[in-house]
């Protein structure tokens, strides 16, 4: 990379290693970066829509993931290319900020820069481009805002929050069971949602996935479910009205954290020593039954003596329960996490309507339910499926449709799918595009056109004609001036997203119109890189 | 200088450049022009990006002059002064870093033909001073105040020195937004010198509409044990008490070591321990504390204590988040909790967690003393929020500077048209060769509007043309004309509210003067050819001596 010349022809060292050093700049700089965003983008492209296919990745531990979220595939990609790169987080700031889209954004975000491409082939200042895009987004964002629904909703009539669910399962593999999924979700979040605050914490919905059973299987728990058993195999399996303890410290003799050395030196000290720890155990038993509870959860271990006198003090113990878990089962019964067994008090036990343990098929797995708990507020989706893959999939499709539930939640405006949406702000922005005098204008336009790729897209993976299929939309879109009207993915027969009931909620729209518009901007705003050749 | 002779002779058989006298400085002035033609192209608001990556991979994507030469990683000597000047420009006022690079090897770039011509370095040296100190006179007499304006005047006019600031940045979309944004987060903390004060948070995700300005602090949810879930998450009018110790369970010193001879003892020194954490537990519920803040851990044990008696608590604060609480909410710092006063816990109107995001944060909302803000930047990729704040830095530290010295020049090159033209005129008034070079003076700071029109791809001769015309007007109305980026012709930048603060200007072209003449009067390069690394500091060391008074050399930024 030789930056300048001495008059004798000799390069000047300016740079560290300057020579080990490339450098692009200009004109070749931007199609380069184009290049490398449109291949991501061309990557993702099949995945979209109810068509859409999946992709199949295999980590570098021989681990596969097969998957249709563009966020996942993308983060699985390992991509090296800095520009690749970029597309990957905005992928990822779409699952973060929406969870769904995240295909879409990428999508729009490679058609807007193809559309760049031409308009720096035509002389265009890539900045003016930049600002012709931002100045569209703008425009369409708006338009969106003012086509969309408001989505009445409550509790009882969730009906329109499973439609749009289903609408984001529609593309993933699991969408035969769309429906009893989405249910399970919309159930989830109206569960955990404070309507109030409209605010929903979607770490109070634990998703546990188990290899067996179908997919039908899938279902709601009302508390939660911990993969443990009972401690002891002769515990009772089932506890009706359980009252129960949530301990973080060991059933075992008190340890200080000082270091401690105790000297035996005569068989009675040892005697006393021994006698000292089984009457421990005695009193933390005794301790717990005093309080009365029915069941004792513990986040550690306790030995076999210990085990052995709760089974024989009929006290049902699970033990080797995780943080989070426990602190979820605390939430669920409104029981409070006991440190030391001194603390322990009557109101501080979780109570739960019924603890069942419940093994599957002929496996000997176990799994504890926690059900009918004082406070609703903490919810198990309990996924099941034919192979690990499967569940891991279903995992990310059930998380997509936690997060749209959520959205709606927060915002209950809703937008028409299919591509209707986009078709629609096409037309709405190429037809401000006019309004603009200057090199603008062209940038506008380009980025209706690029609008339409995400319909073509469906399109073409639905198996269709791409461009007879958008012009017909469009122009009946144009004619009946109705938002509706989007692709006929699967062949329903009628274009009108209404009647199709497929939705999609309008902060996800908006929110994939303008990172898509921003990271373009970002893109086309380099026009100098400078790297190790090695890269 | 004898012992210097015997590398000279190494460097000789090398092939290395050592040449001195006349060819060595001109071939400095190459190097440095060489360098300035790096960062021209992100002048202005259709200035572009560039894309850093380094040997680590990690990528930078940046427009503020000064990062992009930390991060070009300069090894020449002469070149390297360039960095440093960037460096200065941005701890002293935080903008306008390319332009005085820019400028730098805009004035050495005149001065070649001169030196070709065999004119003495020493001599174009004083005409650049003399220039200089003319051209910073004239900066100060055009310099428009803005004091005495009522408060909410004076916030509508920062906002546009911040605008200007912004508009040639990536966020340059939304610079309304962020401009009123970063008025406000300045006007929070007042007068007070603590730049610290004002964070800026980042948060992946959302578009860069969704950043907020909280008038107190926000950080994000810290580790947290179980139990923590349960702990109320909204206060109202809560008292803090902040601390800086462990709230664990854990021996109290580490070498010690307890014997014990009888087991029925056993019992005693666990009981020790836990009263220990107990105690301290029990006065900070005592102290009256809603929320608690440490710097050091805060244990499951205690964070279910806590979340018992209706606390919030978070462990493991950052020190700078807590000092911010500190100053905000007006606390202080506790390394014991005993002897917990009220005066040393602090309030808060709001105290609240909130899903930003992907994230959750705490957040402090309107503390008594109000004299912190944060910022919190939402943004589509990492890479883009960094170079947010990058952006938001520059613009803050605009803002304070317009604050204090509450005077402003209209941007756009219109400044800089206006002083070339005084100093051209000025010229005339001189016998002499300084007539020369305090001409070229004056030609060379005719860059900026011409590097605004070639970034944004207009005719910068034909835009310079009619700028000159303007400018040269009698009646001195067409002073503030400069380049309109919009439509390619020339408008009035003070009218169309292109403003910079004074300092800027003033500081860039001290600092750009100052390292033209240091690099004039550079005629000999010596380098240690042994050691690749050393090179450069050594020989930039020798050469950086020269300079007055180490204004802000090295100094980091933030």
């Amino acid at each position: 990379m030789a930056l300048a010349f001495d008059e004798f022809g000799r390069p000047f060292i300016i740079l560290r290693e300057q020579d080990q050093k490339t450098r692009l700049r200009g004109i070749d700089a931007q199609k380069a970066n184009i290049a490398a965003g449109k291949a991501v983008a061309r990557i993702l492209r099949s995945s979209l829509g109810p068509k859409g296919m999946d992709k199949m990745l295999q980590g570098p531990d021989g681990d596969v993931t097969i998957s249709n979220d563009g966020a996942t595939i993308l983060e699985q990609m390992d991509v090296d290319n800095q520009i690749a790169k970029l597309m990957v987080e905005l992928s990822r700031s779409q699952d973060y900020e929406i969870g769904d889209g995240t295909t879409g954004v990428v999508v729009m975000a490679g058609a807007l820069l193809e559309q760049a491409e031409r308009q720096l082939d035509r002389g265009i200042h890539p900045i003016r481009i930049a600002e012709g895009y931002e100045t569209a987004s703008r425009v369409a964002v708006e338009h969106l805002e003012r086509i969309a629904q408001k989505f009445e909703f409550d509790v009882n009539n969730y009906e329109p929050l499973v439609q749009t669910c289903m609408t984001t399962l529609s593309s993933k593999i699991v969408n035969r069971c769309k429906r009893s999924l989405a249910e399970i979700a919309v159930k989830a979040v109206l569960a955990v949602a404070d309507l109030e605050r409209r605010d929903v914490n979607l770490d109070l919905i634990k998703v546990e996935g188990k290899v067996g059973g179908k997919l039908e299987d899938t279902e709601l728990i009302y508390g939660i479910l911990v993969d443990k058993d009972m401690s002891h195999p002769q515990m009772p399996k089932q506890i009706e009205d359980a009252h129960i303890a949530i301990l973080t410290c060991p059933f075992e003799p008190p340890k200080p954290k000082t270091k401690h050395k105790v000297d035996i030196d005569t068989v009675e000290k040892f005697e006393t020593l021994r006698k000292q720890e089984q009457q421990y155990f005695d009193e933390m038993v005794q301790k717990c039954k005093d309080v009365g509870a029915t069941l004792v959860i513990c986040q550690w271990g306790f030995d076999d003596e210990a085990n052995h006198l709760l089974m024989h003090r009929n006290l049902p113990a699970v033990r080797w329960v995780g943080g989070v878990e426990l602190e979820l089962i605390a939430i669920a019964t409104g029981g409070r996490i006991v440190p030391r067994f001194q603390e322990l008090t009557p109101e501080k036990l979780g109570k739960a309507g019924m603890v069942r343990e419940k093994s599957f098929g002929t496996t000997k797995e176990r799994m504890l339910y926690i059900e009918h708990c004082a406070n609703s507020k903490a919810v198990t989706i309990f996924i099941r499926g034919g192979n690990k893959m499967m569940i891991e999939e279903t995992k990310r499709s059930i998380h997509d449709a936690l997060c749209v539930a959520r959205n709606l939640i927060r915002n209950n405006s809703i937008v028409y799918g299919g591509g209707a949406a986009e078709i629609t702000c096409s037309l709405a922005v190429d037809a401000a595009g006019d309004k603009y005098p200057g090199v603008e204008q062209y940038a506008i336009r380009a980025f209706a056109e690029a609008l339409d790729s995400v319909p073509m897209a469906l399109a073409e993976n639905s198996g269709l004609q791409p461009i007879e299929t958008l012009s017909a939309v469009k122009s009946q879109q144009i004619k009946e001036n109705i938002p509706f009207y989007g692709i006929d993915c699967n062949d329903v027969g009628t274009n009108d997203m209404r009647e199709q009931n497929v939705f999609e909620t309008l902060i996800g729209k908006q929110q994939q119109i303008l990172l898509a518009t921003q990271v373009v901007k970002m893109i086309l705003k380099i026009d100098d890189v400078i790297s190790n050749s090695e890269y | 200088m004898a012992s210097m002779m015997q590398p000279q002779i190494i460097l000789l058989k090398e092939g290395t450049d050592t040449s001195q006298g006349k060819a060595q400085l001109l071939s400095n002035i190459n190097a440095v022009t060489a360098v300035g033609d790096v960062v021209r192209t992100t002048l202005g608001p259709r200035g572009m990006d560039k894309l850093i990556h380094d040997d680590k991979g990690s990528v930078t994507i940046s427009n503020d002059g000064a990062t992009i030469m930390k991060l070009l990683d300069i090894v020449h000597p002469a070149a390297k002064i360039l960095v440093d000047i960037a460096k200065s420009q941005d701890s002293e006022v935080g903008d306008g870093t390319t332009t005085v690079v820019l400028l730098a090897a805009e004035f050495l770039k005149e001065a070649k033909p001169f030196v070709e011509d065999g004119v003495h370095s020493q001599n174009l040296i004083r005409s650049y001073r003399t220039a200089s100190t003319l051209a910073i006179e004239k900066v100060k007499e055009l310099a428009v105040s803005i004091e005495g304006k009522s408060v909410e005047e004076k916030k509508g006019l920062l906002a546009k020195c911040a605008a200007t600031t912004l508009s040639s940045k990536l966020i340059g979309g939304e610079k309304e937004f962020f401009a009123t944004m970063v008025v406000d987060a300045v006007m929070a903390i007042g007068n007070d010198d603590r730049l610290n004060l004002i964070g800026i948070k980042k948060v992946p995700g959302g578009n860069m509409r969704d950043s907020f300005l909280v008038d107190g602090v926000a950080f994000k949810k810290t580790f947290s044990y179980a139990g923590f879930e349960q702990q109320p998450k909204k206060f109202l009018n809560p008292k803090i008490l902040l601390l800086n110790i462990e709230l664990e369970l854990k021996s109290e010193k580490e070498n010690a070591e307890i014997r014990l001879s009888d087991p029925s003892q056993y019992q005693s020194i666990v009981d020790a321990e836990w009263n220990i954490i107990y105690d301290k537990l029990d006065k900070c519920v005592e102290s009256g504390a809603k929320v608690v803040l440490s710097r050091l851990a805060i244990g499951d044990l205690a964070t279910q204590y806590f979340a018992d008696r209706d606390i919030f608590c978070a462990g493991r604060v950052a020190e700078e988040d807590l000092n911010r609480v500190a100053a905000a909410a007006g606390g202080t710092v506790q390394t014991s909790v005993n002897n917990i006063i009220s005066e040393v816990l602090g309030t808060c109107e709001i105290f609240e967690e909130k899903q930003v995001g992907g994230e959750r944060f705490n957040i402090f909302s309107g503390c008594p003393s109000g004299r912190t803000a944060t910022i919190v930047l939402r943004g589509g990729a990492d890479q883009f929020i960094e170079e947010a704040e990058r952006s938001l830095h520059d613009a803050i530290m605009i803002v304070r500077r317009a604050v204090k010295n509450s005077t402003v020049v209209p941007g756009g090159g219109a400044i800089d048209m206006e002083i070339s033209k005084y100093l051209r005129q000025h010229s005339r008034t001189i016998a002499g060769k300084s007539q020369l070079f305090i001409n070229s003076y004056a030609k060379a700071l005719e860059v900026i509007p011409r590097q605004l029109c070639d970034n944004a791809g207009f005719d910068a001769t034909d835009v310079l043309n009619k700028l000159r015309q303007k400018h040269a007007m009698q009646s001195g109305e067409g002073a503030s004309y400069g380049v309109d980026i919009n439509t390619g012709g020339i408008a009035d930048s003070y009218a169309n509210f292109v403003w910079e603060p004074a300092v800027v200007k003033i500081n860039a072209i001290n600092a750009a003067t100052e390292a033209a003449c240091l690099i004039l009067s550079v005629d000999e390069t010596v380098k240690n050819p042994k050691s690749e690394s050393a090179q450069g500091d050594a020989a930039a060391g020798a050469m950086g001596r020269g300079r007055g008074g180490g204004r802000g050399r090295g100094m980091r930024r933030r």
